[in-house]
């Protein structure tokens, strides 16, 4: 029983992680239709931030995550003015997404490769490496806090999405562009926030992986596949189903890889991906942001 | 313009790029992105120093040397394709390897093909030097099947009998380098993926032969494997005294020291394939004492090399280094280092350019008149392996890296720290 308990919360302790790291992807793709192929290079972009912040200064990186966001989605405003924002209105917008996005990803690990190497890199506060011990079953801290961490945020920002004005705006603008701008609505500076929030998500979710996962600017290729299974098993565009779609994933890979070995483990990610997409493409929970 | 004058501007046109000409190319495609991108770029670094050092000292028969690197995005078919741009359209002299052996193993064809002298910094599957390629000549000890038994002899050497373990848990990466090493601990047959003949049965495999029971093991894919957590508690779990990890690069072997500290494994002995990095260290901190390594370079090691004709030792590629970059080389640049030295010995001693002259003097060296290089001495079997080269085997002891193993090689080594007192 121990060893099913333990199991159970290696999966949920990872699964805590992926939720951050695909939900900035997901309201992306829910409000501008944007499959943002770039979302893990920004992700380094965050952990690199926490990365600095730690070793020069020794600053927790939990507590450079805000930090981390706010540059991130600084740059997220300054890319998507450069690249998004003209096309925004064509026929063929998300198609183009994949593409540019595509090569804003190898711009920006081109990017940080110069800019701090190909070096790979971690953080080490000490929780990092340490575990919570309740009989034989540990629950690691490090990924026990990301979790919090990251559950904290989401549900931060569903209210968000859920009571406020802009949040408001930002749903109508998910569910129908073209109606929302009838109302009044300023699309064009809704998909802007959405996009600088979506990236803003990133950064935080960069910060996390700096102390649970080792990482260098090539590490984003390994992500997206995760990242891209997750958000379509949740069904693209909804938060809440990455979020169910993170834990119920890790949880099965963790069973996977305990009783059929690590190789099969990953592979979890990449079937759960094609058996979506063939049996229910929009999957979870549709094509909307519902968040409640 | 008068027509003298256009002329004239010509010939001087054609003089300088005859003058540009004359530089004798290399061609090296490394994994400068992608999942090998950390090795790839201390690889470029070692090639370009030392290219760099040959220029300052004179060149190479006179003429500069040019090195062109490309990014082959750790992808075997881009640097089959930039090899073969390196042979047709920039029309190279002379080519150094690429990284690892799963890049090396289709490269070493395409080379062999065009009859250029392949030489290989870090491809050690044995498989790669039984496929009957000539000119292929390896710059590391000796095939990573054989890294194993340099383990076990020091096991056996140095570790008082009632302290030696007596089961281990072996996990791997499934790769190209990890699983040749892996091979021989574990007494696998070594096929050959062309035609499936046996290359080599290694059984039953240096662990059996040193009475060791494995108690658990287990490979993890090659790219984009995260549960290193779950995978690290099986390991406790298996309650092994010794943990081999056979990891493709550094970053994996970061991730799994750190996973085994946050369960809190207690083994007696942990042994790694990948780790002297500098990275390794800065991300595991304490986790890293007395976990001990396969190498083939250390920075105290006495090698005695020669570059442009001069004497060109360890210590003063060390110097070199850290005066060209501002932080200390390790064994992913040194390698490549070597390489270059034994190729512009190779040309030196040929006279030339000529691959098939270059790949004879290279054959043709002895213990007495080896090729010297920051590596130590090389010379080759028929099959491009080094002759009478010992793995070195180091530790890591209050965040230095201490050479241990063997202790007849020269002097400066450090005392075996056993066993392992926790992550």
């Amino acid at each position: 029983m121990a060893e099913i308990i333990q199991i159970v919360v290696l999966g949920l302790a990872l699964g805590g992680v992926y939720a951050l790291m695909g939900s900035g992807l997901s309201l992306v793709f829910g409000v501008m239709r944007i499959v943002n192929l770039a979302h893990p290079s920004l992700i380094m972009g965050g952990a690199y931030v926490a990365y600095w912040g730690f070793r020069l200064y020794g600053i927790d990186p939990l507590i450079m995550l805000p930090v981390a966001a706010v540059i991130l989605a600084a740059t997220g405003v300054i890319l998507y003015k450069l690249f998004f924002e003209r096309e925004a209105r064509s026929a063929k917008y998300s198609e183009m997404t994949v593409l540019l996005t595509f090569a804003v990803a190898m711009i920006l690990e081109g990017g940080l490769a110069t800019a701090f190497t190909n070096t790979q890199r971690v953080t080490s506060p000490e929780y990092a490496t340490d575990a919570f011990f309740i009989g034989s079953v540990f629950i690691p801290k490090g990924q026990l806090y990301a979790g919090i961490v990251s559950l904290v945020l989401i549900g931060g920002l569903a209210l968000f999405l859920k009571f406020s004005r802009f949040g408001y705006a930002i749903r109508a603008t998910t569910q129908n562009r073209e109606a929302a701008e009838l109302l009044g609505v300023n699309v064009n500076f809704v998909g802007l926030a959405s996009f600088a929030i979506g990236v803003g998500l990133a950064g935080a979710a960069g910060t996390l992986v700096s102390f649970v996962f080792s990482f260098y600017p090539s590490k984003h290729w390994e992500w997206i596949a995760v990242l891209m299974s997750l958000v379509v098993l949740g069904g693209m565009g909804s938060i809440l189903g990455t979020v169910v779609a993170s834990f119920l994933l890790s949880v099965i890979a963790a069973f996977v890889g305990y009783y059929f070995g690590a190789t099969w483990s990953t592979l979890t990610f990449y079937i759960a991906l094609f058996v979506v997409l063939l049996v229910r493409p929009q999957g979870l929970f549709g094509e909307k942001p519902e968040l409640a | 313009m008068k027509l003298s004058q256009l002329l004239a501007g010509t010939a001087a046109v054609a003089v300088l790029a005859t003058g540009a000409a004359a530089e004798i190319k290399i061609g090296a495609s490394l994994p400068l992105t992608g999942a090998f991108s950390i090795a790839g770029e201390k690889h470029r670094r070692g090639y370009e120093l030392c290219v760099d050092l040959i220029n300052e000292r004179g060149g190479l028969l006179g003429e500069q040397v040019e090195l062109i690197t490309s990014d082959n995005r750790s992808d075997p078919a881009t640097a089959i394709n930039q090899y073969e741009r390196f042979i047709n359209v920039d029309q190279v002299d002379a080519v150094f390897g690429t990284f690892s052996s799963r890049l090396t193993f289709p490269v070493a064809s395409l080379l062999a093909k065009n009859n250029f002298v392949h030489p290989v910094p870090s491809g050690g599957a044995l498989r790669i030097y039984t496929q009957g390629h000539e000119n292929l000549f390896y710059f590391q000890p000796d095939a990573a099947e054989y890294f194993g038994e340099t383990l076990t002899d020091m096991i056996q050497e140095l570790i008082p009998e009632d302290q030696r373990p007596q089961t281990a848990a072996v996990v791997a990466a499934d790769d190209f380098f990890a699983n040749a090493v892996e091979a021989g601990f574990l007494g696998t047959e070594v096929v050959d993926p062309a035609d499936g003949s046996v290359v080599e049965d290694l059984s039953p495999g240096y662990l059996a032969d040193a009475g060791i029971e494995v108690v658990y093991s287990e490979k993890w894919p090659e790219e984009g494997f995260n549960d290193w957590l779950n995978l690290a508690n099986s390991i406790k779990r298996s309650e092994a005294d010794l943990i081999i990890a056979l990891t493709a690069s550094a970053e994996e072997a970061v991730q799994l020291t750190r996973a085994l500290q946050t369960v809190r494994a207690e083994p007696m002995m942990v042994y790694y394939s990948q780790g002297t990095q500098t990275e390794f260290y800065e991300g595991t901190g304490d986790a890293s004492e007395t976990i001990t390594m396969h190498t083939s370079w250390h920075p105290a090691a006495p090698f005695e090399g020669t570059l442009a004709g001069e004497e060109f030792n360890n210590s003063d590629f060390v110097a070199a280094f850290e005066e060209a970059y501002g932080n200390a080389p390790d064994e992913d640049s040194a390698i490549p280092f070597a390489v270059c030295q034994g190729i512009e010995q190779s040309i030196r001693g040929a006279g030339s350019t000529d691959n098939a002259a270059m790949g004879e003097w290279l054959y043709g060296r002895t213990a007495d008149d080896p090729v010297r290089t920051v590596l130590g001495t090389f010379q080759w079997d028929e099959r491009g392996l080094p002759v009478d080269k010992p793995f070195l085997i180091a530790q890591w002891n209050g965040g230095e890296l201490q050479f241990v193993y063997p202790t007849d090689q020269f002097e400066g080594v450090s005392e075996l720290q056993h066993p392992k007192d926790g992550f």
